[in-house]
């Protein structure tokens, strides 16, 4: 940890940091064409198999089948941000340092070997954009179109953002935490995407700064070195490439969290004109099921039929899973299986007895310790936010 | 490459493009006053002979208005323009391609990105929205062509005749600063320095003449396809310009 003013320890690291620079530099000098194709083929490789909804900056969803597994692949794990990834210089081990100022004891650098050396926290969590199945609210809402798969379930590995805290010193007016990444947008007329969580969120055990994914170093596309990761929350607060924890006395201001990311606290109509007040930020994730296999549109025969699926939710539990093939007139209970973290997704399976010929639905939904229940189709709302209607996917049996 | 072309436009000459309207009285007012703003350039109704435009427009549901104010060839061409060489300065035209929107929210949406800086002027932004409202409406299928390949190659912004034919062009590099500055800049920096996109000062692009009208013509990597956009006399003169850099 580099505290200020500058101690001998802060000279040594920029020395040493300089030095690394330097090295850096050299290496690039001698082999330039190598490194280059090997960037092609990692970023060829990040993306592969998810499906690209915008190509830059680049949002891409994970197929569904994928979630079969209990953790999703970091090379499988969707991908959303406002401005892309930063150049890699300005997130490299060298150049990059997390500041934390604001209403705090005394503002404090850190690199990111001072994260290592800090106690190590491991959390399972799933980890969803805010509008994961915007695509199904009607009328269309503007937005990426997302449809199932901006969603993923990852084991994340850093340091609690409290310990962060405690080093630099909160005051004791603070009650909101702001976060800010490097990423930058092409035009300096575009807001930056600052977002903040109440302080009684950002000091919750569980809420951490992952600099691991899955058990490999946090990718480029995932917001290396360093992101927040907030369990049960959405991920529009799980800020990449973090750079910046200014701890305030109020909200962040600006559009990413003033005007965009917030939903209606009450029932509303398209078109109607809906007031500051009856708007909250997104924060906590509802409950939530997908069915993972069989695929939509697939070709069953007859007899039995394993229907397999992930469910989770924000800050509960879930205590059971139903699917239908009757259009929802009646439920069968699914079985939870699998592994079981506080914050991670559950899976489930269910054996169907495939019979008849044609076209079938099969449609699930999951229920959580506190009574939430997902309903046949989400309210609508302006940004389409949180949808969470019933899973439904259509398969033909076989004469 | 304009030879080439015109077939196809020839082909689209009676091209009409449906608008969406809301069936609410406050909308049919602003649609009363987009008519006007259309009225124009509205084109005589003619049969429509573009296979690909068919599907757009018969899909438009007997429930709902059917308001097919014309958005002629010409600035259909021109808004497309626009969405290359605008829109995906800072994101790909696949964004927009995927919305189904009211006129309203369309005009939300281009008023917006003008305030974070769209390079677009009132009349561009106006016929953005114009465009993207009869294109992309609510009832508009879900699958359209792509952008860029539904009309074809959009014309230049600029109209100066493509002299490739006559042998080489040369630049004139007292224009090419401000063809550069609203069309290039956003990315690669006033002055060229770099930004976003690559150093072009000294790049050694500029010394590669055939590498560079390869990338501005045809895009490269993140960078968009210019061709839409900028005549050949354009590149010409950023080309020259760039070299005196």
């Amino acid at each position: 940890m580099k505290e200020e003013p500058a101690s001998r320890l802060l000279s040594r690291r920029t020395l040493l940091g300089k030095l690394i620079q330097g090295l850096g530099v050299a290496l690039m000098l001698g082999a330039i064409p190598r490194v280059r194709a090997e960037e092609v083929a990692v970023s060829k490789n990040e993306t592969d198999g998810l499906i690209v909804r915008v190509v830059r900056p680049l949002d891409a969803e994970t197929p569904v089948q994928e979630f079969a597994s209990y953790l999703t692949p970091n090379s499988r794990f969707f991908v959303r941000s406002h401005f892309g990834p930063p150049p890699t210089e300005t997130v490299s081990e060298a150049n990059w340092k997390l500041r934390v100022s604001g209403l705090v004891e005394r503002s404090t650098e850190f690199i990111l070997e001072d994260l290592r050396q800090m106690e190590t926290v491991t959390v399972t969590a799933v980890v969803q954009c805010s509008g994961n199945g915007r695509a199904f609210h009607r009328p269309k809402v503007p937005g990426v179109q997302w449809d199932r798969g901006a969603v993923g379930n990852a084991q994340w590995t850093g340091v609690r953002l409290r310990d962060v805290l405690a080093k630099a010193g909160v005051q004791a007016e603070a009650r909101h935490v702001q976060f800010r990444g490097a990423d930058r947008p092409v035009a300096a007329s575009v807001p930056l995407f600052v977002r903040s969580i109440p302080l009684e969120k950002a000091i919750h055990p569980d809420t951490i700064l992952a600099y691991g994914m899955n058990g490999r170093p946090l990718p480029l596309l995932h917001g290396a070195p360093l992101r927040v990761i907030i369990p049960g929350w959405m991920a529009a607060s799980c800020i990449k490439w973090l750079t910046d924890i200014t701890v305030s006395q109020d909200e962040a201001q600006g559009f990413y969290m003033q005007t965009a990311y917030r939903h209606p606290t009450r029932p509303v109509t398209p078109g109607e004109v809906i007031a500051a007040a009856d708007l909250k930020p997104i924060d906590a994730m509802i409950v939530k099921s997908l069915i993972a296999r069989p695929q939509d549109g697939a070709s069953i025969v007859h007899g039995p039929v394993m229907i397999q699926g992930v469910a989770w939710t924000g800050e509960g539990k879930i205590e059971k899973v139903e699917v239908s093939v009757d259009e929802g007139q009646t439920w069968e209970p699914a079985r939870l299986i699998g592994e079981n973290h506080p914050y991670g997704w559950r899976q489930w399976q269910y054996i169907w007895q495939a019979t008849g010929s044609g076209p079938r639905t099969i449609l699930c939904r999951a229920t959580d310790d506190h009574g939430q229940t997902q309903p046949k189709t989400s309210p609508w709302n302006p940004s389409g936010f949180l949808w969470n209607g019933w899973d439904r996917i259509t398969v033909t049996v076989a004469a | 490459m304009s030879m080439l072309r015109e077939p196809f436009r020839a082909g689209l000459a009676s091209l009409k493009l449906p608008t969406y309207r809301q069936r609410t009285t406050r909308a049919v007012a602003r649609c009363g006053l987009a008519g006007k703003m259309c009225s124009g350039f509205s084109l005589p109704v003619a049969a429509l002979s573009a296979s690909i435009m068919i599907a757009a427009v018969s899909v438009v549901p007997a429930a709902q208005e059917e308001d097919l104010s014309a958005v002629s060839v010409a600035l259909a061409l021109r808004a497309e323009a626009l969405i290359i060489a605008r829109c995906s300065v800072c994101h790909s035209p696949d964004l927009i391609v995927q919305q189904r929107l009211p006129r309203e929210r369309w005009k939300a949406t281009v008023e917006k990105m003008k305030r974070w800086g769209a390079e677009i002027s009132n009349d561009e932004a106006d016929l953005l929205m114009q465009y993207l409202s009869a294109r992309y409406h609510p009832a508009a299928p879900d699958q359209l062509p792509p952008i860029d390949r539904e009309l074809g190659k959009a014309e230049p912004l600029t109209q100066e005749p493509v002299a490739i034919a006559k042998g080489p062009l040369t630049g004139v590099a007292a224009r090419g600063a401000g063809i550069f500055e609203h069309n290039c800049q956003a990315c690669h920096g006033a002055g060229a320095v770099g930004g976003m996109g690559p150093r072009l000062v000294n790049n050694p692009v500029l010394t590669h003449e055939e590498s560079f009208w390869e990338t501005v013509v045809h895009g490269r990597g993140a960078m968009p396809a210019w061709d839409a956009v900028l005549s050949h006399q354009d590149i010409a003169d950023i080309h020259a310009w760039l070299l005196t850099r």
